[in-house]
């Protein structure tokens, strides 16, 4: 299964990639993180805080 | 090509990778071997000791003249393959040794594409004139050897003749290939840029080594051969990026002959260009 | 000629040199059309920056924070991401306590003053004032040709909390770079020093001004191991699965929540004997004790899937731990690009969680203490919902900015049999309605 590295021009746009916005992610991770019991799946949260 | 020529292929085959080399080699030095002014038996020769009389060329030599012809009329002039006698005046080793006016003079009398006799096929000049295929040969170079990768193989390589590069496709993971231009420093500060090129070309002119330098004014090595002095105010170094590297080529020489104008006239085409001064 | 008119010829003649050239460039190549040029400089700092706002109804928590992300590109695909985010917390939060039909008073975390909270209102703790600073660093970089390796630190400090992290991740390609493994490992050392002290689990809150009762910082550990599998499908669609693990060790209790001690038949919070002249909690409230381990499985999937020049981005997340908690998450999300430089991204994200094993509404005052206990809302049994849209678009220079609004929404309910007596129709599941506004702005240099 895949592609040949030629046919990788949709794969190389930004929207394509896993995390697009890194910082919008962490932010949300950290709402969630705060007002439910679950955390984390993508990666690791950033660090840890006081809220749960 | 009188510098360091590298392939970067990128391919799970190293028997692919190898084959492409030798494609890569042979394409480069059958060029060289056919349009260098510096080996013998080959057609610059015959064209350069034919003291006055025609000479016929085969179709690829033909399409680098009628190249260089039009390039002569864009240019109104700056680009000249007739200028190369010009080194008998002017040698760029770092000295002050300037050559005086007359010296200048004298050799400009065997400059000049206008004294050129050329009618599609066969082509005659004045005696103590000579042709230099030296502006475009590596450029030359560089994109029949990519186009011949193309035709073959769909492998992401990069062909770069001493810093006049062209790319076939991007590469796997990246999207593009890094090209650093290399800092007026030397090496050792590391790339002063880095480009990302995931299609066509690189092409630098530059200055770093070759130069004159007398009473505080620096005379970069590229000199206009409507004047026969170096351009003022040159940039040290132009790189242009365009779809072929015989365009960023020749867009680099051309903003080198623009001097202080370099930039606007780079900006006026809607290259990609970068500057160091 | 006017100096007009000869500028414009000189204009003319500029550009006509690249047309030119590439036709002659064409008939010297022998005619074949190369592809278009594509070159971009390399930004050498790469700059993410967004304000947000998140705001909860009913005067609960309101938090405003500034973060910011930047990253140093380095040559030979090397890395350093640095990050900041700067949060303001606001608001009042659900203690634990029940809602009752009288007047409830209690004593601050602080044990320095009391406040009161009406007849029929949810006992919300207003203490919850608070600025947290966080940083991460991380460096990445490629150990020869099909590895990629990172790793990097975090710390965060607040009022009663600090933070600080190590984690590392290691990947490597195969398959013609199609297929991605990797695996992760991040240690936490966390140490809470509660406003007034920590409170000894299931002791009675007490008096203003008497922290016996109270000791001194606690500490927690968490260990995070991520495991996962990156694979392109096709040109278009690509996959990724992870398997995390985490274990949790120390105090994992909250020092500032409650629970309600009630009558066992009318269910009640008991009335507390007042020392005259002394301030202190009007009802009897214990505070609340959770295990000093948990550990979490979780499974989450993700695609990308791009079609028509839109994208689609869908996930699911299924999380289990010993606690008893199991919780669904599915979020999607559609990037539409409308027009040339701008976007629009609908956003849907539905949650789902089981209470923990033991949640507890109230306890029943005679009756043998549980093992464990907590009333804390985030441990209950509840849906969530966020619906949003943002909105994006490149600025003159080239520059990305976003802006988002999303609403998000807690519906849950009371386990069968936790209610006793008059707590049914007075006492439910505190739900949550709350917005979220962000700003973004990413540059590079």
């Amino acid at each position: 299964m895949g592609v040949e590295p030629w046919d990788r021009d949709i794969l190389a746009k930004d929207e394509m990639q896993m995390t697009v916005d890194p910082l919008e992610a962490a932010v949300d991770d950290h709402i969630y993180f705060s007002k439910e019991a679950s955390s984390g799946g993508r990666g690791f949260g950033g660090g840890g805080c006081g809220c749960n | 090509m009188g510098s360091p020529c590298e392939l970067l292929c990128e391919d799970e085959s190293k028997s692919k990778a190898k084959t492409i080399t030798q494609l890569v080699a042979d394409e480069a030095w059958r060029i060289e071997d056919k349009f260098s002014r510096y080996l013998s038996g080959n057609i610059v020769e015959q064209i350069n000791t034919a003291a006055g009389a025609p000479v016929e060329v085969d179709p690829e030599a033909a399409r680098l003249i009628e190249f260089s012809t039009q390039l002569h009329v864009m240019s109104e002039g700056r680009f000249d393959i007739t200028s190369g006698v010009l080194r008998q005046a002017w040698t760029f080793d770092g000295s002050d040794r300037i050559p005086s006016a007359n010296a200048v003079s004298a050799v400009m009398q065997y400059i000049g594409w206008h004294r050129v006799n050329w009618d599609g096929a066969s082509i005659s000049m004045p005696p103590g004139m000579e042709i230099d295929f030296g502006g475009v040969g590596k450029e030359y170079a560089v994109d029949r050897a990519a186009g011949l990768i193309k035709e073959q193989d769909e492998s992401p390589c990069l062909v770069n003749f001493g810093g006049d590069l062209a790319v076939t496709a991007s590469p796997a993971k990246r999207s593009a290939w890094q090209i650093g231009i290399e800092s007026l420093q030397g090496e050792s500060e590391g790339p002063e840029r880095v480009i990302n090129l995931a299609s066509g070309a690189l092409a630098t002119s530059g200055d770093a080594r070759r130069f004159l330098e007398k009473d505080g004014v620096r005379y970069g090595h590229i000199i206009d051969p409507t004047t026969g002095w170096p351009v003022k105010d040159a940039p040290r170094s132009v790189t242009v990026a365009a779809d072929t590297c015989v365009q960023a080529g020749m867009l680099s020489t051309l903003a080198m002959l623009e001097g202080a104008a370099a930039e606007k006239f780079l900006a006026d085409q809607g290259v990609d260009f970068w500057c160091l001064r | 000629m006017s100096k007009k008119d000869s500028k414009k010829d000189s204009e003319k003649n500029s550009k006509q040199i690249s047309a030119t050239l590439a036709a002659a460039t064409c008939a010297l190549l022998g005619g074949v059309l190369p592809a278009p040029v594509q070159a971009e400089e390399e930004d050498k700092w790469d700059f993410n920056t967004s304000l947000l706002y998140y705001g909860e109804d009913d005067d609960r928590v309101q938090d405003l924070s500034l973060n910011l992300l930047a990253t140093r590109n380095f040559v030979d695909d090397r890395s350093l991401t640095m990050t900041l985010a700067l949060d303001s917390l606001t608001g009042a939060t659900p203690s634990g306590a029940i809602t009752q039909n009288v007047s409830q008073t209690f004593t601050r975390p602080s044990g320095s003053s009391v406040y009161t909270i009406p007849a029929g209102l949810l006992p919300l703790d207003d203490t919850f004032l608070d600025t947290r600073l966080a940083l991460t660093a991380t460096w990445a970089q490629p150990l020869g040709r099909l590895y990629q390796f990172s790793f990097g630190a975090s710390a965060s400090k607040e009022y009663d909390y600090t933070h600080l992290g190590l984690n590392a991740r290691l990947s490597r390609d195969f398959n013609n770079r199609n297929t991605t493994l990797s695996a992760g490992l991040a240690i936490a050392a966390d140490s809470l020093d509660p406003v007034g002290g920590t409170p000894i689990p299931f002791t009675e809150m007490l008096d203003v001004g008497n922290l016996s009762n109270r000791v001194g910082s606690e500490d927690k550990d968490v260990v995070d191991v991520v495991l996962g599998v990156t694979q392109v499908v096709s040109r278009n669609f690509l996959v990724r699965l992870n398997y995390s693990y985490s274990d949790a060790s120390g105090y994992l209790t909250d020092p500032y929540k409650i629970i309600s001690v009630v009558d066992g038949v009318t269910g009640d919070t008991v009335p507390r004997v007042q020392t005259p002249g002394v301030a202190g909690p009007s009802h009897i409230f214990l505070y609340e004790n959770r295990p000093d381990s948990r550990t979490k499985h979780s499974l989450y999937a993700h695609a990308k899937y791009y079609i028509d020049g839109k994208v689609l981005d869908s996930s699911y997340r299924y999380m289990t731990d010993d606690w008893d908690i199991n919780s669904h998450t599915i979020d999607v999300r559609l990037r539409w690009p409308t027009g040339g430089t701008t976007y629009l991204e609908p956003h849907l994200r539905f949650y789902s969680q089981t209470n923990a094993e033991f949640y507890t509404t109230s306890l029943v005052d005679g009756a043998a203490l549980p093992t464990y206990a907590s009333n804390d809302y985030r441990l209950g049994d509840f849906d969530a919902l966020t619906a949003g849209l943002k909105f994006g678009w490149k600025t003159g220079g080239g520059n990305d900015m976003s802006v988002r609004l999303e609403a998000y929404q807690q519906r849950g309910t009371i386990p069968d049999g936790q209610l006793i007596g008059n707590q049914v129709g007075l006492v439910s599941y505190p739900d949550l309605d709350a917005i979220i506004a962000q700003f973004s702005y990413s540059f590079g240099k």
